[in-house]
């Protein structure tokens, strides 16, 4: 039985999709305190603005990271939201759970807060909702002890990695993601549970240049994956599609009609870097720019190379202070060795890491630093030879310049000697 | 010369007592040693806090340190 009257809440019930409002009263069942966020968020539609007030003290000890404290600006209102804190778990890699792992966890959740979860949070956390400060060390100490589950990241953190399903399901992936992202998360526990840096810094691990975890987008520094020989063709099977023998896209957004390679495939080529022989499909693979398209339409006939590593990109993020930001090209290919413990890869982070600590300002993300500080200055603290491909496109955007002492002579010139082959 | 790791500890607690900011971003440690490193730094903020003589303020997606008591805490607040 509602506690509050929420018609607005109620209002969103009404449509085709799931209705996390249907999800909330289905738990209220359970969770009476849930009847409290629906009156609560009522009220905010109401007022037009949060009734959550963020932030706080709040946190297990030993860690800096992992609680979120969350208070009501309405707790005589709203007694079963006055203290909401949200709890975020590290997700095992690739997000691989058992049923048995997961029907534990939700007693316990149960037991301790409110029931809520979100699977999964945009840095790739599974996201529990809402507890008492009183639940947080017997949670912490039953999640440790029984579940064998730990905290992941947040504030001034490195935030929990996240990867892509990587090798251990997609034929795309150019390394083992689940790999590089483990070694990452284990070797730097201390980065993800107490505060380091400036502000949040985020890896995320994509296999393929199709970025299924928007490493690009989201996150610092973005390892994806590609390769640096030629695509690999069967030529058997282009002619497989071309004959409509097999289905383009995996047989997904097929309208029926017969595949058209010149218009789906070679038109679209962002470089214009593939044609026709006959019947024989050609790449001039200098030019690809691993788009991914012509792989991800014939499957069958076109794969990754197999000298395979991965690019890193840094400095993406998503408009919270400034406005949003895709990754720079910094590292185009480096190989990812389990062997040697991912170490060329551990250089480049710690080497990121002690720059952006001494050069970052607060509450600055990596690439709002690079941008201040400029992006000649970031590669040269990188001790990264600029290449044509950091730089987008001549003239529009020229900023690689030449040092004095690159520059034969220097700055320095005659001027009497330059007017007289220069008159003004 | 970088401060030993104890004096790098009082200088920081030291700090964060008398700044009339009770809450201060790890970066804002920086100046008790211009000779430490950032991590060296980091590290000493971080084990004030393991013993009880610091506390952090998180507002979820950014984190400071205060002196224990200093705190913004919404509880002690009433809330």
């Amino acid at each position: 039985m509602s506690k509050h009257d929420t018609p607005m809440m109620d209002d969103l019930e009404k449509g085709p999709w799931p209705s996390f409002v249907s999800d909330l009263k289905r738990q209220a069942a359970k969770s009476p305190q849930c009847w409290d966020i629906l009156g609560q968020m009522e009220q905010s539609y109401k007022d037009k603005i949060t009734h959550w007030k963020h932030g706080g003290i709040v946190g297990v000890f030993g860690y800096g990271g992992g609680i979120v404290g969350r208070y009501s600006d309405l707790p005589d209102k709203f007694p079963g939201v006055a203290h909401f804190h949200t709890v975020r778990l590290n997700q095992p890699s690739s997000k691989f759970y058992t049923t048995e792992i997961l029907r534990k966890l939700c007693d316990l959740w149960e037991k301790r807060g409110s029931g809520m979860t979100n699977f999964h949070g945009s840095t790739g956390d599974l996201v529990l909702l809402g507890t008492k400060t009183d639940e947080l060390e017997p949670l912490f100490y039953d999640l440790t002890h029984d579940l064998n589950w730990d905290l992941g990241g947040s504030g001034s953190n490195l935030r929990t990695p996240a990867n892509c399903i990587g090798k251990s399901r997609c034929e795309w992936a150019c390394y083992d993601t689940d790999a590089v992202c483990y070694a990452m998360t284990m070797k730097y526990q201390d980065e993800i549970h107490r505060p380091a840096f400036p502000y949040k810094f985020k890896f995320k691990f994509s296999g393929c240049p199709n970025d299924c975890v928007a490493a690009i987008a989201r996150s610092d520094l973005a390892v994806i994956g590609t390769w640096r020989d030629a695509i690999r063709i069967n030529q058997a099977e282009v002619k497989n599609y071309i004959s409509g023998a097999n289905k383009p896209n995996g047989g997904a957004h097929s309208k029926g009609s017969k595949f058209d390679i010149q218009k789906e495939v070679i038109s679209l080529c962002p470089t214009g870097c593939m044609w026709m022989e006959g019947d024989t499909l050609k790449i001039d693979d200098a030019e690809c720019t691993r788009c991914m398209h012509c792989l991800n339409v014939m499957p069958k006939a076109l794969r990754p190379g197999t000298d395979q590593g991965a690019t890193i990109m840094m400095g993406a993020k998503a408009p919270i202070l400034d406005g949003a930001q895709l990754a720079t090209m910094i590292y185009p290919f480096i190989k990812l060795d389990a062997e040697n413990e991912f170490e060329g890869l551990v250089e480049i982070i710690e080497k990121v890491w002690d720059w952006w600590m001494e050069n970052g300002k607060n509450r600055e993300r990596l690439g709002e630093t690079m941008q201040r500080i400029s992006l000649p200055v970031f590669l040269r603290v990188l001790e990264v030879e600029p290449i044509p491909q950091h730089v987008k496109e001549p003239r529009s955007n020229p900023y690689v310049f030449w040092r004095e002492e690159e520059v034969e002579g220097g700055w320095e010139r005659d001027v009497k000697e330059f007017r007289k082959r220069n008159a003004m | 010369m970088a401060m030993s790791k104890e004096e790098l500890k009082a200088a920081i607690l030291d700090k964060a007592m008398k700044s009339p900011k009770p809450q201060l971003y790890v970066k804002d440690f920086y100046a008790c040693d211009p000779d430490a490193k950032p991590r060296d730094v980091k590290n000493a903020a971080n084990d004030l806090v393991k013993e009880g003589k610091m506390t952090f303020w998180s507002s979820g997606s950014t984190t400071m340190y205060a002196a224990k008591g200093r705190a913004k805490d919404e509880e002690s607040r009433g809330t």
